[in-house]
């Protein structure tokens, strides 16, 4: 397995998809056993396109022999090249942290899944969608052409779509589900809007070309602010940013383990790997770059505030998936891809872990309100555990791996952009805060709902399993910030040397004037949910009847979902009934009803000429032939 | 001079298997075996000669003055080899029991694709004429094998009386063109129209008149297509599909030949003949489609309206357009044959071929019901499947060599024969299915064959790339 060969990636969760959606009622268990196998498949084979990938480094530098890296063969090409479309694969550093946190995380909640998921009926089909997902997803990031990006793109919103709507019998999942699907295809518009306008002045979809002639200036500067403002909308709608975020928080409607996947740990990144894939055009334009950083510092504070007062457990996760896609898209707009990249890995572990945490609770409560919940540390103790080491990385505390990443990009915030330094700081502090409160309303304190924690006990090892390593990770993947665990590992050097910003490696250097001010906040904002949330959170009560105005517009969201619902029905609905009162009276009766119903009448008309007699036939053809003719011989002279 | 006989090796295997089927077919009764010893050993011919046809792909050269094997050959050789082997594949059960002379079936199967092959591969007019009738006497007799149905020799009847007539004009024509050029050669016919080009005499324009009508009766185009419905009806099943794709593109590829070389100086001349009867065929093969209740007689009239989208190609004769034709051929003979296997396999089990008969397949063999929905879906032209990708790069061939009028109006005839095709769809997913049917298996042979159309149809649809570059390739051979 070479980088040349990563489009098996991709292949066989496609293959499991096939297999397991035309047989899955005829397999021994539905079939699991394939999805998991497959997917075990895959990190292997990654592990090792990741091996040639370490060893493709000449002097410090990812220097590649030429076409080792790559990929392609023609998919269509007529005219000769009036349009080409090739198949093609790329490898870098971003391919190399992408396909090892799409394939292992997809590994460890295909393992969850197998005990989580135990005794639905749709259990074969479930795993199908989620290999088709995995298909898709890992095409997404190692194809280097924009349309079949934007193919995985629309297959990871289908996927997710069915998942999100998996328990369709519930009104809520479906309407969720269709929330989801449109929200994101607003931002699609923008993105396939975006690839049409790349395409049409430089004539490729293909991305590393596109870079090159950005670079060299093919395209004018206004023209290419445009195309990457439009390129970025995708981005926004699959990533949850303001003001398309909506979606993401219903999304938990889906089982729980396939919120850990979809909506934490890969799908959700994939605005991001686009930005991040993309940035050097970023780069040569910097108004769509500010307006990357911003939209991702508004958007990182805003979801943090929420995440401070919803009661569901699994939102709560979700505002926080938002808030960090946030802080990543802001390293993005500083123009560092290392730091970027770097949460995006120490996130996708952490995140998932906590989403697997709480599906975890979920199994064994049949809750997710943590009105419902507490006290359940006696009962779940791995469970806990593993949930508290998620959330102190989510948090920023030192040694967990979210400290390393977001303290990266703290730094280049610092460095750069002051007043987005601040804003980020303070709401690392919120991340902390509402961490706190969630873990201390779930597991600590009195149960509040006697029967579900009478019920309670801990899962089975195949769910814990995936727990422990996940844990295991968002405890030590920070580590590789360090040249030292880096050579371990056989990179060349820390995650700063293997995935550089502007092509320059840097090496991860200790600055205590923002490390320390961090933890420090961090651990205040901790003692402040001990002391608001501990025990009985009766200040936590006071404070919400001190200023219930605020925590009204925090619980509505800020009153955006209304916004949109209230749009949708005063403004797009009354067009809508406009346009149906003229469809159904002037297009359907008159046009379409009367236009069938002329062609009908032609048709039935011209059958008779079918007489079934021979003679009727040959006279056919000889008028044929003679009116031929004579008009030949008229036209000629 | 000698000939290179080994240039002809596919044909010669073809014509070796047929006696041999026919042989067998002798001594049949003696030992006592059923028919699927003759459709194995057809089988067998078949298959031999596709490998061969296959093996000689690339080859380059001409045998004598009459034949030439070159790419565009050996595209429509490897085609018509694959159609054949499907039909047979297609047959077996419908042969047992509705064939009294299953011997005669499969010989006359292969020995019609000897003659198509030839109708590619001619390069004189003589030869091109003794092809044609050799694919239409096979044809004629293979149309009236039904005997237990009274429609079939109504149907053999017809065919032979009117193909009687349109191959007397067609010799009519070419004995006239042969008159106005002084040769049947393609090449020395092509010099001799080039001095005639744009003030063609008389004599060449009645002969031109009379070869497109004569050929437009082989392609079912109006006014020379009444004989289509009848005989579809009539014929065997497995011959209405054959005759629906291997007799049709047989016709297609004389056709291109003969445009593209000896008549290619008079293209003015007929140009507006074959645009004529493009939108005539279109829109009545559409039309009259609307009102069609019986299966065979619904694609027959299909046939007839994707006859005058194929027509479309000539009329922008191009390169790129007989690129585009190539690949819809390809991809319309492989949706038609996957369309026929399933039509087939649901006579095989109810005896019925009404529209209304098909009500309620989805509950009794959704298999089929997915097949026979895909397979229409292809033919109106709907997305993922082949037929829209062909269709797509032969309209849009149309609209660049400058007839986008034309174009235009094959979209419109494209959108109507959409409600015809989901009638049928309509009976096999909205309809109860009535009273005592039950769910029902295919045949192993039968899922293996579908399901096979079924994938290349879709792997058409969605990367038809390499199979483009083919029939690029193919095209190449006759502009070159």
């Amino acid at each position: 397995m070479t980088m040349e060969q990563v489009w098996l990636l991709p292949a066989i969760p496609a293959g499991v998809f096939v297999i397991l959606s035309l047989f899955n009622r005829v397999l021994p268990r539905r079939g699991d056993f394939v999805a998991v196998l497959g997917m075990g498949t895959v990190v292997v084979l990654a592990v090792l396109a990741i091996a040639d990938f370490q060893g493709a480094f000449h002097d410090g530098h990812f220097a590649p022999a030429p076409g080792a890296n790559t990929y392609e063969f023609t998919w269509v090409n007529i005219g000769d090249g009036v349009l080409r479309i090739m198949f093609s694969t790329y490898f870098d550093a971003i391919t190399a942290v992408m396909v090892f946190v799409v394939s292992f995380v997809a590994l460890m909640v295909f393992l969850f899944s197998i005990g989580y998921m135990h005794g639905e009926e749709r259990y074969g089909w479930y795993f199908a969608v989620l290999s088709l997902f995995a298909g898709a997803m890992l095409l997404l990031v190692t194809t280097n052409s924009l349309i079949f990006l934007y193919l995985a793109w629309e297959g990871v919103g289908l996927t997710s779509y069915l998942l999100i709507g998996f328990y369709w019998e519930r009104q809520s999942a479906a309407e969720a589900a269709k929330k989801a699907f449109i929200t994101t295809r607003v931002g699609d518009v923008g993105f396939l809007i975006g690839i049409i306008l790349l395409w049409r002045v430089a004539g490729t979809f293909d991305i590393q070309e596109l870079i090159h002639l950005a670079e060299e200036g093919a395209f004018s500067e206004t023209y290419l602010t445009v195309s990457m403002i439009f390129l970025f909308m995708g981005a926004v709608g699959k990533s949850a940013q303001f003001p398309l975020h909506v979606w993401l928080p219903d999304a938990m409607e889906g089982p729980t383990p396939v919120s850990a996947l979809i909506h934490a740990a890969t799908m959700v990144v994939a605005g991001v790997y686009l930005v991040a894939r993309t940035l050097p055009i970023f780069d040569l334009v910097p108004i769509a770059q500010n307006f990357v950083l911003y939209t991702g510092l508004f958007t990182a504070v805003m979801a943090a505030t929420q995440g401070l007062v919803a009661n569901d457990i699994k939102r709560v996760l979700a505002y926080s998936t938002v808030s960090q896609l946030g802080f990543m898209f802001v390293a993005l707009g500083l123009g560092s891809v290392t730091a970027a990249m770097f949460h995006l890995l120490t996130h996708a572990f952490f995140k998932s872990l906590l989403f697997l945490g709480s599906g975890s609770v979920i199994h064994a409560t049949h809750q997710q309100e943590v009105e419902h919940l507490g006290g359940l540390w006696r009962k779940l103790p791995i469970t806990t555990v593993t949930f508290s080491i998620g959330s102190l990385a989510l948090a920023g505390i030192v040694p967990f791996a979210g400290f390393w990443s977001k303290d990266e990009i703290l730094l280049e915030a610092f460095e750069l952009n002051p007043f987005a330094y601040a804003v980020l700081a303070g709401t690392a502090a919120l991340t902390a805060l509402y961490t706190t409160r969630v873990v201390l309303l779930t597991f600590a304190g009195r149960p509040r709902d006697q029967h579900a924690y009478d019920h309670a006990h801990e899962s089975g090892p195949i769910m814990l399993l995936p727990l422990v390593l996940l844990a295991t990770l968002a405890l030590g993947s920070g580590f590789v910030a360090f040249d030292g665990v880096g050579r371990a590992l056989g990179f060349v050097g820390g995650i700063g040397q293997v995935v550089t910003s502007h092509g320059e490696p840097h090496s991860f250097a200790f600055h205590p004037n923002i490390a320390v001010p961090a933890t420090v906040l961090a651990l205040l904002a901790i003692g402040a949910g001990f002391e608001y949330w501990g025990g009985n959170a009766i200040r936590a009560e006071r404070a919400r009847q001190w200023a219930p105005e605020l925590h009204a517009l925090l619980v509505n969201r800020y009153y955006m979902d209304n916004l949109y619902q209230a749009f949708i029905d005063r403004v797009v609905l009354g067009l809508a009934g406009i346009v149906a009162r003229f469809e159904k009276s002037v297009v359907n009766e008159s046009g379409v009803d009367g236009g069938a119903q002329t062609l009908n009448w032609m048709g039935f008309r011209l059958k008779f000429l079918q007489t079934g007699r021979i003679p009727n036939y040959a006279l056919g053809m000889a008028l044929g032939v003679l009116v031929l003719s004579i008009f030949a011989l008229g036209g000629g002279e | 001079m000698t000939h290179n006989y080994g240039l002809l090796a596919p044909e010669f295997i073809l014509f070796g298997f047929a006696m041999l089927v026919v042989a067998v077919d002798t001594f049949r009764s003696q030992f006592k075996v059923g028919s699927a010893v003759l459709a194995a050993t057809a089988g067998v011919g078949a298959l031999a000669a596709l490998g061969a046809s296959v093996a000689m792909a690339g080859v380059h050269e001409e045998f004598g003055e009459i034949l030439v094997v070159d790419e565009f050959t050996t595209f429509f050789r490897i085609l018509f080899a694959a159609t054949v082997v499907v039909v047979i594949a297609m047959s077996h059960e419908f042969v047992g029991k509705h064939i009294r002379h299953p011997g005669e079936f499969y010989s006359l199967l292969l020995l019609s694709t000897i003659g198509a092959t030839f109708m590619a591969a001619a390069r004189e007019l003589l030869t091109a004429y003794i092809a044609i009738e050799v694919l239409s006497f096979s044809l004629y007799v293979a149309v009236s094998l039904a005997k237990t149905d009274p429609r079939s020799g109504e149907a053999g009847l017809k065919y032979v009386l009117l193909g009687g007539v349109a191959s007397a004009m067609l010799l009519y024509g070419l004995s006239l063109l042969y008159g106005s050029g002084g040769s049947t050669s393609y090449e020395v016919l092509r010099e001799a129209f080039a001095e005639q080009a744009g003030e063609a005499s008389a004599l060449t324009l009645v002969g031109l008149a009379m070869v497109i009508g004569g050929l437009a009766f082989k392609a079912s185009a109006v006014p020379f297509h009444m004989w289509t419905p009848d005989a579809y009806e009539g014929a065997p099943l497995p011959i209405t599909a054959y005759l629906s794709a291997t007799s049709k593109a047989a016709t297609f590829a004389l056709l291109l030949r003969l445009l593209s070389g000896p008549l290619e100086p008079l293209i003015e001349d007929w140009r507006w003949m074959l645009a004529t009867l493009s939108v005539a065929t279109m829109v009545v093969g559409n039309l009259v489609a609307l009102q069609q209740h019986n299966i065979k007689r619904l694609l027959a009239y299909s046939s007839i309206g994707q006859v005058g989208f194929m027509l479309m190609a000539l009329v922008a004769l191009s390169d790129q357009s007989t690129s585009a034709l190539l690949l819809h051929l390809s991809g319309y003979l492989i949706t038609n044959l996957a369309v026929f296997t399933a039509v087939i396999a649901f006579y095989n089990r109810t005896g019925r071929e009404e529209i209304e008969d098909f009500r309620g397949l989805a509950e009794t063999q959704p298999y089929l019901a997915v097949v026979i929905t895909a397979g229409l879906f292809s033919l109106s032209g709907m997305p993922l499947l082949a037929g829209f990708a062909t269709k797509f790069l032969l309209f849009q061939a149309a609209a660049s060599g400058g007839y986008l009028w034309l174009s235009g109006l094959a979209v419109v005839m494209s959108t109507i024969s959409l409600y015809y095709y989901l009638q049928v769809v309509k009976q096999m997913y909205f309809f109860e299915p009535s009273g005592d049917a039950s769910r029902w298996r295919l045949t192993p042979s039968g899922y293996v064959l579908t399901a096979v159309l079924l994938v290349v149809m879709v792997i058409v649809g969605l990367y038809f790339g390499p199979l483009y570059e083919v029939a690029d390739t193919a095209a190449g051979a006759l502009f070159a």
